[in-house]
């Protein structure tokens, strides 16, 4: 074989080593940044102080306090509307102009860059409102969530083996009962692994809250008003001049990072175990 | 200075994100390939699933993660090491040298593309491993039995039959650039000047929402703001919707969400 | 085995009585295509029915006319009568729980539900009557020894059923039809799937059943037809060729098409 020719191929490889190491030293990178700041600047203070005024040290109670009330929330209303219009979609995807309108709607919605649905919670719910609201933001993250549950459970109930389904129709059961009770049940863990992974992206969502539920300095539980949430506090403290700002935002990043990247890893490792 | 609705206002940000989004194709593209051909052929297979598992977690990393790394570490990375040099090196070679020249303070079109660069990687790579995978063994064994190095049934046989899924990809990649917000907001500066040198600051249509949109006082400014989100929109859904319609070959997506 | 004389004696009986399937005139369609074309056929009760043919022959249409299990497809669709105790079942008048109930179905693949052997067979079960656990679990326990399986798993009716064999889940999957207690079972290639030694259960089992109930099996495996059935209907092309006693139809079948997919011809 020409020398050419082989160099050309030794190259290739040489190559796609060297891609997958760039792939991998950024996320070591940024992983090794997050834990290192953010990990020293750890401590109780974090979980029992609610945000400082510029220039002093606190915690980031409120804005943990908010970011769970918003993102339970989001769940509470996205995860039940997209689990019935997956179900819908699957079942009817077929042979319904209703279910073609609806999947075309939750494919506009995956696409929309976050900030654009805040921009759309902002102009539906803040102005007429007056004012930014914890509800809003809860809002916004909803919307975010409810594509990315549709597609999931659409995707989990299509697997489900379609002799399952005649199975329990020929026992002659009716479709309602073949679809709560057996079919979401075979699909159960693709659903679950659906709404965790949407959670973790949810929790991470900075863009949309800007618009909507903005931040809150002080301890606040009314979702009616501006709610602290960590994203944006993160985002607020990092581009301040102070540094016990900064040092407050690292640790912020460092929870997120942990919070995220565990809820991820954690879904993965149970979706392969479940796949067997 | 300030915001002046109209055609002049909107084309920093246009044009950051534009040119932005090329900067981080031209980075992802080579490397998603590079990643998927050596998941896909040349890694032991206990090697396979943790690596591409570590691949995909970058893009789980939140984006405002992504903006507190760039600003804080990145940033001044390539302000003292990286741009002094290109300024030195390339700057004062004609025509490209324009696009090296300024101040290396780090912030700017560079840095943003390359953070976003990193940031799409997960997104190209997947699909392409997927289908590097999908190309039937009979293809790739009639080359392998016609004596064919692995770069050549790379660049002979697969990316061909594989083409319009790899588009797709690049479009998938393209839409997420678009869209990204945060990343892109802490290292680009909030520039209203167009300069062409890729090293100075510049603005982006999300970048420059998220910024602005707080301080946005009267309608027209306002209005101007949505006008802009509005394109935004429509844009990456168009370029999504191009990405699905060329991956629909692709045995699902295995639920890629961006 | 059954014996030769056996045999042709039960086939005999069984032509005097009336049928429990009896089937008339039956067209069906999926979207424009014609799959069965104006089938007659009548199925004994008490016996076993065999539906043979080369694949795409149309027997498993036939099968899922039975139970309108089809009706889940809405560009399918059936014409002419198939009649179930003097009714004609494919009227959209007819109930279609009270047939189902009545009418049992055992796929190709074993479909066990994700969830516990118990919760299988008291699924459709729980639905039709209101019983009280000692009952319910009675009659679990009768259809799990009627399907040969209670031996075998009643130590463990609490595990999941995806824990089972093949075979086992299969059986499972008889036992959750017989719960209900129906009076035809349909068998769509049950054995197609499962290895000879859990095959060879399930004709034991098939030739048990036959005493209680009416079975239709539809099966590519002819050796499997002769062995288990009193009755072989023969079927090509969507159309019914030949039907008759099962012994007649494999050593002296009057139809040609017969004799030629019977000695290897062709399908």
């Amino acid at each position: 074989m020409p020398l050419r020719r082989k160099l050309a191929d030794f190259v290739a490889f040489l190559f796609a080593g060297a891609a997958t190491l760039f792939g991998l030293t950024w996320l070591v990178w940024i992983l090794w940044t997050t834990v290192k700041q953010g990990a020293g600047a750890l401590s109780l203070a974090l979980f029992t102080q609610m945000t400082p005024p510029p220039g002093s040290s606190g915690g980031l109670l409120n804005a943990f306090y908010g970011s769970a009330v918003m993102v339970l929330l989001a769940l509470a209303i996205g995860t039940p509307v997209g689990i019935a219009a997956g179900t819908y979609l699957a079942e009817h995807g077929r042979h319904s102009r209703l279910a073609a309108t609806v999947s075309f709607i939750n494919d506009i919605l995956l696409s929309a860059p976050s900030i654009v649905i805040g921009l759309f919670v902002y102009e539906l719910v803040v102005r007429p409102a007056g004012h930014f609201s914890g509800f809003a933001g809860a809002l916004a993250l909803a919307i975010i969530l409810l594509p990315i549950v549709v597609r999931t459970t659409d995707e989990a109930l299509r697997l489900v083996p379609n002799q399952m389904r005649e199975a329990a129709f020929a026992l002659g059961l009716p479709a309602w009962r073949v679809t709560s009770r057996i079919i979401y049940k075979a699909a159960l863990s693709g659903i679950v692994t659906g709404v965790l992974l949407g959670l973790a992206r949810i929790a991470g969502e900075t863009a949309p809250l800007l618009f909507t539920a903005l931040n809150n300095q002080f301890w606040s539980a009314n979702i009616a008003q501006p709610l602290a949430n960590v994203p944006v506090v993160i985002f607020q403290y990092a581009m301040s001049p102070y540094d016990e700002w900064h040092s407050l935002a690292w640790a912020g990043a460092f929870v997120l990072t942990i919070f995220v990247l565990g809820l991820n890893l954690v879904v993965r490792f149970f979706a392969r175990r479940g796949s067997k | 200075m300030g915001w002046v609705a109209g055609k002049f206002g909107a084309l920093v940000p246009i044009y950051g994100t534009l040119v932005t989004s090329v900067i981080a194709l031209l980075i992802a593209v080579p490397v998603s390939i590079g990643i998927a051909l050596f998941l896909t052929d040349i890694a032991p297979r206990w090697l396979r699933g943790p690596i591409g598992i570590a691949i995909e977690l970058l893009a789980a990393i939140p984006s405002i993660i992504y903006g507190m790394w760039g600003l804080f570490v990145f940033a001044p990375f390539m302000g003292m090491h990286v741009e002094p040099w290109l300024n030195d090196h390339l700057g004062p070679l004609p025509v490209i040298g324009m696009l090296f020249s300024g101040p290396p303070i780090g912030i700017g079109l560079l840095t943003a593309g390359l953070v976003l660069g990193i940031m799409i990687i997960p997104f190209i790579s997947a699909v392409a491993r997927d289908v590097f995978d999908a190309v039937p063994t009979s293809l790739k064994e009639a080359a392998v039995a016609l004596g064919s190095t692995r770069w050549e049934i790379l660049s002979r046989v697969t990316l061909p039959y594989t083409r319009s899924a790899m588009i797709g990809a690049i479009f998938l990649g393209l839409g997420r650039a678009l869209g990204e917000t945060m990343a892109v907001t802490f290292v680009l500066g909030n520039a209203h000047d167009l300069s062409p040198s890729l090293l100075m600051p510049s603005n982006s249509i999300a970048a420059a929402i998220a910024n602005e949109f707080a301080e946005a006082d009267g309608e027209l400014y306002r209005s101007s703001l949505i006008a802009l989100a509005f394109l935004l929109f429509v844009v990456t859904f168009l370029v999504l919707t191009a990405a699905k319609l060329m991956l629909r070959r692709v045995g699902g997506t295995h639920g890629r969400t961006n | 085995m059954i014996d030769v004389m056996e045999r042709r004696a039960d086939e005999a009986a069984l032509a005097d009585e009336p049928p429990k399937i009896d089937i008339r005139g039956l067209d069906f369609f999926y979207g424009k295509t014609r799959a069965l074309t104006g089938v007659d056929l009548a199925v004994p009760a008490n016996a076993v029915t065999a539906i043979i043919g080369p694949s795409g022959c149309g027997k498993s249409t036939l099968l899922r006319t039975i139970n309108r299990i089809y009706e889940l497809y809405p560009d399918q669709r059936a014409a002419g009568a198939v009649t179930i105790d003097g009714r004609n079942i494919l009227d959209s008048r007819h109930p279609l729980s009270a047939l189902r109930r009545s009418v049992g179905m055992v796929f190709q693949k074993p479909t066990p539900f994700a969830t516990t052997i118990r919760k299988n067979v008291a699924f459709a079960l729980s639905y039709y009557e209101r019983l009280p656990r000692r009952d319910l679990a009675e009659r679990i326990e009768d259809a799990l020894r009627q399907a040969a399986l209670w031996d075998e798993v009643k130590d463990k009716l609490d595990t999941s059923a995806l824990s089972l064999s093949g075979g086992q889940q299969q059986r499972l999957c008889i036992a959750r039809t017989l719960a209900v207690r129906p009076e035809i079972i349909l068998l769509d290639e049950p054995t197609s799937a499962l290895d000879p030694i859990s095959t060879a259960k399930v004709e034991e089992l098939i030739n048990e059943l036959r005493q209680r109930f009416t079975i239709v099996i539809v099966t590519h495996n002819m050796q499997q037809a002769a062995r288990v059935s009193q009755r072989t209907a023969f079927f090509h092309l969507g159309e019914l060729v030949e039907a008759g006693p099962t012994s007649q139809i494999f050593t002296n079948p009057r139809v040609e098409r017969t004799q030629d997919y019977i000695t290897g011809r062709f399908g």
